[in-house]
């Protein structure tokens, strides 16, 4: 009998604290969590120039519909190894137009361990100061092996980005290549990403 | 000299290990005769017998030398406990010792430095060992008596000395690549005056690893040495000392298909000597040495025209004068005071440099009772460049019975700052990358920044307003010799090395080409620590089996504390997701096996007139860089798998005079072409020595 009369009033009493939350707080969607591979971000590169002229339409991509977009309503964007954030200022002329108030950093870390966005650190692209991701082996998200021309993203690197929409993603890029594979194609983008599709929520 | 025979002899009767006769002239191999001659200079300065010293010292007897009919340095300092030769990409050869890096280890011929540093690493396989009496190693950090660059050890390399009458012999060896090693050694002694002059010329065809590029791992080349000494003896009481040498080599030097040249080595070396001895008491010494190290390259383009030249032209004149003083047969001061002046020449030099570093040491080395030596010693560099470094010493052994002694030493060692790094300026003609030594950068960077060269500076020109501190290091060697039957004796030692202010590169600024500028600075933390034991049984008078292992852990403290914050990540595979890596996972410096290892054995058939000897060395697996990423050496990178080397030799002694040897050099053939580029595999050779 008081066994009984134990788990009703627990039920009960289980029952009234989840309906307090739900009344008090509105609901939270779960965090969306996607990998994307083979983004191709060609570019081409004329060396008969000095410096190289590198030309090529960057792709655009967004968290939100969490595929490549052409619209303005883009996060990040890709052209070979260089990626752009959708706030600031373009920092050359063949750069789409930054239309939007996105802005990233990249932290140390694995893709589970970043568990808040510190927005201090977020940062636009800058005329002055150059893109928010910076270029150059060991500067970003990469090394460059100047012996076997591999591009290999760093290990324990997340970028966290504050999307177009003002809502936050982070990523972690796996691979440059083709299908993954160093020995195939390069310009072709793997990671993973989380993104938190709840408005001013900053953590993941 | 007489003084330090005295001396000597109160060792070995002290110490009741074998009974001492003047330097003998015997040629045979006996046990006897070998521990007779097992006396070391380097190490105290003065005539001192291996057994009885302080301090980790290894001796390579001429014996062992002509038994493996080695005939550089480097092959001879491979096959030793603790030792490795690791190439560098100059292509030089180095020695590792205790862990720590060629620049570290001080090599001298008979007392004096050898110079030639270019990228910091002395080429050993420059040094013939066809004269060679013997090779005197010195572990644990030696400036007290040597100065900058006995931070890990010495090398002390003694020629062969004139013995009665005139002596000659030719050897000459011959093996794979067209390798041809040809020495003439020619001495007189009578009376007063003893002469000795070594003559010897080494070829090869080079080899290569990798036959799918164009370039061969070692272009052809041909060098020549000759040395001469001459000793005369004013007196019982006065000698003077003059020897002489000149070594030269050219090489093919190709750097591409279509970019082909020379280099061409020049280096010599004079060396005078007074030795004035007053009472039983008192002995002094006037030294004066200079040695010039000459390197020249150039490469042409296909049409002969030129393409590059670079030049290394680094001379040092070095006078000291030395005296020893023994108030008692116990003890004996040792007291020096000298100067070393340095200047260099060099393509990509922001200026011509000069060093000079006023020096003066000390050391007192007494025996308080029969069962106890003490050695204290200390030494003052003061110096032009950077600041003074004071370098004390001190080491003790105690002979607990007559089978067992225990021993200890610590001191003080320090590297100064080489030209290199202080005045280097050089920009990377193909990649654009640039070097600046540390003190060519407050001049060099607003002159590239008003070039617009500099995209952006990232650390200050006012970071380089002080000096580069030399490195500098504490080394403590803690051992014990045990030697429980007359056929056996083993020796461990534990070491640890503490190194500070190591200097190492940086990225000071970005270039506009989007290269960096690099610099040079002080900043990392190293130690190195571990065992060295070796063990030698002779069963009978023909048998030896040695054996020696070291096992060695060199790390940098800052990495350590970067993977225990942390801070370091890596990938299973080159495409998973990153994960933490723990402290376990720190592997350390690169290129330093945790293990090495050598078995060697040697026999000797009397009635045959025959000797044979199989040698092996191990050493565990390595890394030689980052293969993944993450600025680290750890146990998620890419290794070079361990190995052994085994050789074989075997010779007879025709008539007397006449010697026929044959070997093979890593008779299992072992390369690896990827990684290691100064093992050309299996060598095969034949040997002729004629004695005259």
């Amino acid at each position: 009998m008081k066994t009984i009369k134990f788990f009703t009033l627990l039920t009960l009493f289980i029952t009234f604290i989840s309906c307090d939350k739900e009344d008090d707080t509105p609901s939270l969607v779960a965090v969306e969590s996607k990998a994307i591979t083979n983004l191709k971000a060609e570019q081409t590169s004329d060396y008969t120039t000095n410096p190289p002229t590198i030309s090529g339409d960057y792709i655009k991509f967004s968290f939100e519909t969490g595929a490549a977009t052409t619209t303005d309503n883009w996060d990040i964007a890709f052209r070979g190894s260089t990626i752009l954030v959708n706030g600031g200022e373009a920092t050359a002329e063949d750069q789409p137009e930054r239309t939007g108030n996105a802005a990233v950093y990249i932290t140390s870390g694995t893709l589970a361990s970043v568990e808040e966005v510190t927005t201090a650190l977020l940062k636009t692209d800058s005329s002055v100061d150059g893109l928010a991701i910076t270029t150059g082996s060991g500067n970003g998200w990469y090394n460059y092996d100047q012996s076997t021309h591999i591009i290999t993203p760093i290990a324990g690197k997340v970028l966290v980005v504050k999307t177009n929409n003002g809502k936050y993603a982070k990523l972690e890029i796996l691979s440059y290549y083709k299908d993954a594979d160093t020995s195939s194609d390069s310009q072709y983008y793997t990671f993973n990403y989380i993104y938190q599709p709840n408005e001013g929520v900053t953590t993941f | 000299m007489i003084l330090n025979n005295k001396i000597e002899l109160v060792f070995l009767l002290l110490f009741g290990t074998v009974l001492y006769g003047q330097r003998a002239v015997i040629k045979n191999d006996t046990v006897r005769t070998q521990n007779l001659d097992e006396v070391i200079v380097s190490a105290t300065r003065t005539l001192r017998q291996l057994s009885s010293l302080p301090l980790p010292v290894q001796l390579i007897s001429n014996t062992e030398i002509r038994q493996i009919n080695s005939l550089r340095l480097h092959n001879v300092l491979n096959e030793q406990t603790g030792l490795i030769t690791v190439p560098d990409f100059g292509g030089g050869e180095g020695i590792q010792l205790q862990g720590l890096d060629s620049q570290y280890t001080l090599l001298l011929i008979d007392g004096v430095p050898l110079i030639g540093r270019s990228a910091g690493t002395l080429d050993l396989s420059r040094i013939t060992v066809g004269n060679i009496k013997q090779i005197e190693i010195v572990k644990g950090a030696s400036s007290s008596l040597y100065g900058s660059e006995a931070m890990g050890g010495v090398i002390n390399i003694i020629t062969e000395k004139a013995t009665d009458g005139f002596q000659g012999s030719l050897r000459n060896r011959y093996g794979s690549f067209n390798g041809n090693d040809l020495g003439v050694n020619l001495s007189y002694k009578k009376d007063k005056v003893s002469f000795s002059t070594y003559l010897n010329s080494y070829n090869s065809d080079g080899y290569d690893l990798d036959r799918s590029t164009k370039l061969n791992t070692v272009e052809p080349f041909r060098n020549y040495t000759i040395s001469t000494k001459v000793l005369y003896d004013f007196s019982e009481m006065a000698n003077v000392f003059v020897s002489g040498r000149y070594y030269t080599q050219k090489q093919e030097y190709v750097a591409s298909e279509t970019l082909k040249g020379e280099s061409e080595i020049r280096e010599w070396n004079t060396h005078l000597k007074l030795e004035q001895q007053y009472n039983a008491k008192w002995n002094s010494y006037f030294e004066f040495y200079a040695t010039r190290y000459k390197a020249d390259e150039h490469l042409n383009n296909p049409d002969n025209s030129l393409f590059s030249v670079s030049n290394f032209n680094q001379l040092l004149l070095k006078p000291e004068i030395r005296g020893s003083y023994a108030p008692s047969k116990k003890s004996t001061f040792v007291g020096g005071i000298g100067l070393s002046h340095e200047t260099l020449e060099r393509t990509d030099f922001s200026t011509n440099p000069i060093f000079n570093s006023p020096y003066i040491y000390v050391q007192y080395d007494t025996n308080p009772t029969e069962k106890i030596n003490v050695l204290v010693g200390t030494r003052f560099d003061a110096h032009n460049n950077y600041a003074s470094q004071f370098s004390p010493k001190g080491a003790l052994r105690y002979q607990i019975n007559s089978t067992l002694a225990v021993k200890g030493s610590i001191g003080y060692g320090f590297k100064a700052p080489d030209f290199r790094q202080l005045y280097f300026d050089f920009s990377n003609a193909t990649v654009g990358y640039t070097v600046l030594g540390y003190n060519a950068v407050p001049a060099r960077i607003p002159e590239l920044e008003n070039e617009g060269q500099i995209a952006n500076i990232v650390v200050l020109i006012s970071a380089f307003n002080a000096e580069l501190s030399p490195e500098n290091s504490i080394g403590i060697n803690v051992g014990a010799d045990y030697k429980p039957l007359n056929t056996v004796s083993l020796s461990i030692n534990l070491f640890r090395n503490n190194i500070k202010d190591l200097i190492d590169t940086r990225v000071i600024a970005n270039k506009t080409n989007g290269q960096n500028i690099f610099s040079y600075y002080n900043v990392n933390e190293v130690y190195t620590k571990g065992l060295e034991f070796n063990a030698t049984w002779k069963p009978t008078t023909q048998l030896k089996i040695a054996t020696g292992y070291q096992l060695l852990y060199a790390k940098d403290k800052k990495a350590k504390n970067a993977f225990s914050n942390g801070e370091v990540y890596a990938r299973e595979s080159s495409s998973s997701s990153s994960f933490q890596l723990k402290e376990a996972a720190y592997f350390g410096l690169y290129n330093r096996s945790r293990h090495m290892a050598n078995f060697k054995v040697f026999y000797n058939i009397p009635k045959w007139s025959v000797n044979t000897n199989l040698r092996g060395v191990y050493r565990s697996k390595y890394g030689i860089y980052d293969t993944n990423g993450n600025n680290f050496l750890d146990t998620y990178d890419d290794f070079i798998s361990g190995y052994s080397i085994w050789n074989w030799a075997i010779n007879k002694t025709f008539y007397k005079n006449y010697q026929l040897g044959f070997g093979v050099d890593n008779f299992m053939g072992f390369t690896d072409t990827q990684n290691i580029s100064n093992i050309a595999g299996r060598i095969v050779y034949g040997k002729l020595n004629i004695q005259f």
